[in-house]
């Protein structure tokens, strides 16, 4: 059984539906990376797993169909997501914005060995752990983000477009960061992505969603072998 | 940046200077009813009146980014619940108040519910409409058997009026002295000194309750979660915080401290009316932004400085009733006025300090007392050595930052 099964997913802002019955799962351990064009519907699909905007059809997270739940009880099932941007809380300090990541789990048990955990993985956090959130560079905060989600005790990490305005190099950290979470931790992740490239590397398995459906799906091998799929939206 | 000391939190010079900020605002505090006649303590009344709203309002505004321009509203709340139930049904003043922040509580809770589906301007709009429908609500005909219609509160027995509800009389007629276990502090309460003191020292507990109720709240999970909403309402979904009823919980909690002062309001003035308290009307609600703004949304003791600042400021200038009143540098600008000219200064003032000081005047404070003495946090959960080796790294930081 998958951790995640998504299945005939409408979801969409008002009488518009972006998403247009999509099917995809995650299974346990797996690092899963959707790419797809601007408006192709990853952010849609990200914040329809969350809980953020009203979605039909059935997500089912460990059993559960979660696509009645609220944003709050998602996290608590064991959802995260990395918000698309600087989704960090600049006027909080790094340590808030970490305790702000535990807010699901009651009570303090572990929650600052986890937090120690964490600042040993981002070892820049840790010396800023007093500074405000906002005076963070982007690729700080853009893993403060992560370890944010990670306070949360997720099995499932959303990661929405986490390369977005950062240089090249800082992308390639922070891959290696997510990779290395996948493989060490055993934490299952979906990650969206325009930067085809970089994300199809530490894939497990890609998809390639167009105009809110999927077109493709495969291993990173398979799809860029097709030379058809290679040309059209992988760009390389 | 330089500054010519460094002290550590929680350091002894830190220490130092917390104390003697804790005397310098207990000598205040002391001074005014013990130094001073009735006049300066009603303005001081009106002070802390202006504070605990404030402060209120500070909880949705300044923490959780929720604009309210209703909150003469839940003021008035606890102003016509004391005046009711005091005048009407003979209760103590003291058992209104909690009474009043229980009403007010839901009345915001109501409020809050189209409140976390609508943003900025709407929201904005939504709450003035509270505001302006407060007014017309308590002085409506049909109800005039409760809130003594236009004329107000209290209706029946004048008599009340004299001691301002007849505070903690279990019998009407006046009430002579207050006592603690046998001993009276203020004296004969008829007299006007006396009196005004007792009911500064009422204000002085409201405002001490909502600060330590604000400051407990703020530092707390759910302090966390209202500055999560402020600063990014879809990372704080994604973190699990329930949007909906932490807004309704925030609406609450700061609807039904704002009805405290507004208790205060109905006994210091012994009856209620919107036009006798202006507070009541939308006048109020946008003293209480004003203030909040002036003194730096967002910070525990903005509210508090912002308040004293603005009685002081249109006490003054209320007093210049003649254009020979006006100090000469100001009379050519206010003197044609024929009025005392406290709104227009404090108007341009309010214009001066939004550039000057767009944060408040303790974001003036944050901003420039660093040169003078840094503070070097202690962060939480390190104990001992630690934080000895961490400001060492953050003192590092710092100066790297210095010579890029």
């Amino acid at each position: 059984m998958p951790l995640l099964d998504v299945k005939d997913l409408k979801a969409g802002y008002g009488p518009v539906n972006v998403l247009d019955g999509m099917h995809l799962h995650v299974d346990q351990g797996e690092f899963v990376v959707m790419l797809g064009a601007n408006g192709a519907g990853k952010t849609t699909t990200m914040r329809a797993i969350s809980g953020l905007i009203p979605r039909h059809g059935s997500i089912v997270f460990e059993g559960h169909d979660i696509h009645k739940a609220s944003a709050d009880s998602i996290v608590r099932s064991g959802i995260a997501q990395v918000p698309q941007g600087r989704g960090t809380f600049p006027e909080l300090s790094v340590e808030d914005n970490l305790l702000a990541g535990a807010y699901v789990r009651h009570g303090g048990d572990g929650v600052h060995d986890d937090m120690d955990k964490w600042f040993a993985v981002f070892p820049r956090l840790a010396e800023r752990r007093a500074q405000r959130a906002g005076s963070l560079s982007g690729g700080e905060q853009q893993m403060l983000a992560i370890a944010r989600a990670l306070m949360s005790r997720p099995k499932l990490l959303l990661c929405d477009e986490p390369s977005l305005g950062l240089a090249p190099l800082i992308t390639q950290e922070l891959f290696a960061v997510l990779e290395r979470l996948n493989r060490d931790e055993g934490l299952s992740v979906l990650l969206v992505e325009q930067n085809a490239n970089l994300a199809m590397h530490i894939a497990n398995r890609v998809y390639l969603l167009e105009t809110g459906q999927i077109v493709a799906s495969g291993s990173a091998e398979e799809l860029g072998a097709d030379d058809a799929i290679r040309k059209a939206y992988l760009g390389f | 940046m330089k500054s010519l000391a460094t002290i550590r939190e929680g350091g002894a010079a830190n220490w130092a200077f917390r104390i003697a900020a804790t005397v310098v605002v207990f000598a205040l505090v002391l001074y005014v009813p013990t130094k001073t006649g009735a006049g300066t303590i009603q303005t001081a009344i009106e002070a802390l009146v202006l504070m605990g709203a404030a402060m209120s309002l500070n909880l949705l505004l300044g923490y959780t980014g929720q604009i309210s321009i209703g909150h003469s509203a839940f003021l008035g709340m606890g102003a016509y619940t004391t005046g009711i139930l005091v005048s009407r049904y003979g209760w103590s003043p003291w058992y209104t108040f909690p009474v009043a922040f229980v009403l007010s509580f839901a009345l915001g809770v109501i409020v809050s519910f189209p409140a976390s589906r609508i943003k900025g301007v709407y929201l904005a709009l939504v709450t003035l409409a509270l505001a302006l429908v407060f007014p017309q609500v308590v002085t409506w005909k049909k109800l005039s058997w409760l809130t003594g219609g236009g004329s107000g509160l209290p209706t029946k027995d004048a008599q009340v009026a004299d001691t301002g509800f007849n505070i903690g009389a279990a019998s009407r007629g006046q009430m002579q002295y207050f006592e603690i276990f046998g001993w009276n502090p203020l004296g004969d309460l008829r007299k006007p000194d006396n009196k005004a003191a007792f009911w500064y020292w009422i204000a002085v507990g409201v405002v001490v309750i909502i600060y330590l109720v604000c400051r407990g709240l703020v530092k707390s999970r759910v302090g966390r979660s209202m500055v999560a909403i402020r600063d990014n309402e879809t990372a704080a979904a994604v973190m699990g915080v329930n949007l909906v009823a932490t807004k309704a919980f925030v609406f609450g909690i700061s609807a039904g401290l704002c009805a405290l002062p507004g208790c205060v309001t109905a006994i210091k003035t012994g009856g209620v009316s919107p036009e006798g308290i202006q507070s009541l009307t939308v006048r109020g609600a946008i003293t209480f932004l004003i203030v909040m703004v002036v003194g730096g949304a967002g910070s525990l003791w903005g509210p508090i400085i912002g308040a004293a600042v603005y009685v002081y400021v249109t006490d003054i200038t209320g007093g210049w009733a003649s254009d020979e009143a006006i100090p000469g540098v100001l009379r050519p600008f206010f003197g044609w006025a024929k009025i005392p000219p406290s709104d227009g200064i404090f108007a341009v003032l309010l214009i001066v300090l939004m550039f000057v000081a767009p944060r408040g005047l303790v974001g003036v404070w944050r901003q420039y007392s660093p040169r003078i003495v840094r503070v070097l946090p202690r962060p939480a959960g390190t104990t001992g050595a630690a934080p000895v080796a961490i400001a060492a790294t953050i003192t590092n930081t710092h100066s790297e930052g210095e010579h890029e």
